[in-house]
């Protein structure tokens, strides 16, 4: 049986929901007396369900997007130190290069090369210089530090939610003492703290009104 | 902020100087990108790390940006690159080879206790088969897919994201649903589904 001469592409386009309007009802017409072009948009409708049913299965669980923003400024913190230190190579290249030949060029340049590297070895680096991008690698570090309080207050929720709502003593403490090394240096190490003692004492009282039950 | 703020100009506010702008463009784009890249790269550390890249170079690039196109077109523009190259590097050096295992799954966040786990298995084999035929597209197709077909993108948007012609990334499109069909029918063919 000759196979039906419409285009492939229409078929396609038709499980894909991507047919303009204005070919979509003759090509429905034609389906109606084409095996041919109706086990083609079948098949390939099977497919893009089965596709769509194995891609839903994926999920993003909302944890693992709580530090996206933190990371994010830690690398912007991280690439403005290796920037200004290029930033000033750069320009240190371009003024010694230019009364010169490439050649000379070359040369200044690897003797530069070979003092920077000195200086690195016997001083301490330079401060970087006052411009745009290190006030937002102030920023972005201003912005980090607001993320990890941001960690560690989530932290901190989970433990009590772990504590009040699930009853779990060993996990919530577990959970507080991650809080509390998160938060060194930051006045949530007293909260945690605060948190552990009370958890302490609660199951102390617990533990000393079941003795005086069994009694 | 006011959810109602079009991302072309907190874009604009941004370049004006005002930090808090990128922070709500990338709360408002982080999960999309994020499931985008899972989709693509299918390893859950690599989707984070491309995600964080993809970030960190709208970032570094808002400041001279021109909107031509849609920011979001833009993003996926960036992240679609990453991707791509992340494949390319992938196909160069298999040490890079994904481990399915480590993509959380619904039905396996949410799993029943007193649900066949024979059908649980078979369940998550055939998601294995499946999302490894997606793998078998080239990084083209496989972008052209992903993005008309989970991101919601009109083909123009692709031609944009993807730099190519619409006419482009229709072939692509076809080419990538004519290889699914080839590679699943075995599934629907044998009565797996």
């Amino acid at each position: 049986m000759p196979k039906c001469k419409k285009s492939e592409g229409q078929a396609i386009d038709y499980a894909y929901k991507l047919l303009p309007s204005a070919e979509e009802l003759p090509f429905k017409e034609h389906l109606k007396s084409c095996k041919d072009c109706t086990e083609a948009v079948e098949s390939y409708t099977a497919a893009l369900e089965l596709t769509d049913e194995a891609q839903e299965e994926l999920v993003v669980p909302e944890h693992a997007l709580r530090d996206i923003e933190m990371n994010v400024y830690k690398r912007l913190a991280a690439s403005q130190e290796q920037t200004t230190w290029l930033s000033r190579l750069s320009a240190y290249f371009t003024s010694v290069g230019s009364p010169f030949g490439w050649y000379k060029t070359a040369a200044v340049s690897s003797v530069a090369i070979a003092l920077i590297v000195a200086a690195v070895l016997i001083s301490k680096p330079p401060q970087p210089e006052q411009t745009l991008q290190v006030t937002e690698m102030q920023s972005a570090e201003a912005r980090i530090e607001a993320y990890r309080e941001q960690g560690i207050q989530w932290n901190l929720e989970e433990a009590l939610i772990t504590h009040h709502l699930r009853n779990d003593a060993w996990e919530t403490e577990s959970q507080l003492n991650r809080m509390k090394e998160q938060a060194q240096g930051t006045s949530w190490t007293k909260v945690a703290d605060k948190q552990l003692q009370n958890l302490q004492s609660g199951i102390l009282n617990r533990t000393q009104q079941n003795r005086i039950g069994e009694n | 902020m006011d959810k109602l703020i079009d991302d072309e100009m907190l874009v604009a506010q941004f370049q004006a100087g005002r930090q808090n702008a990128f922070d709500e463009l990338m709360k408002r784009y982080k999960s999309k990108i994020f499931s985008y890249l899972l989709r693509s790269v299918r390893n859950y550390e690599d989707a984070e790390d491309i995600t964080i890249e993809v970030f960190f170079k709208a970032y570094r690039a808002l400041e001279n940006w021109q909107p031509k196109a849609k920011f979001s077109t833009w993003l996926y523009k960036i992240a679609s690159n990453l991707a791509i190259d992340y494949h390319r590097a992938k196909a160069r050096n298999p040490v890079y080879a994904l481990d399915d295992a480590e993509i959380p799954e619904k039905h396996l966040v949410a799993t029943d206790m007193h649900s066949d786990p024979v059908k649980q298995l078979e369940e998550k084999e055939r998601g294995l088969i499946i999302r490894e035929a997606v793998d078998q597209l080239s990084p083209k197709q496989k972008a052209v897919f992903m993005l008309s077909r989970y991101e919601g993108l009109q083909l123009k948007e692709v031609a944009e994201t993807l730099d190519m012609a619409e006419g482009t990334v229709k072939i692509h499109l076809h080419r990538a649903v004519k290889r699914l069909q080839t590679l699943l029918r075995p599934l629907w063919e044998n009565n797996d589904i």
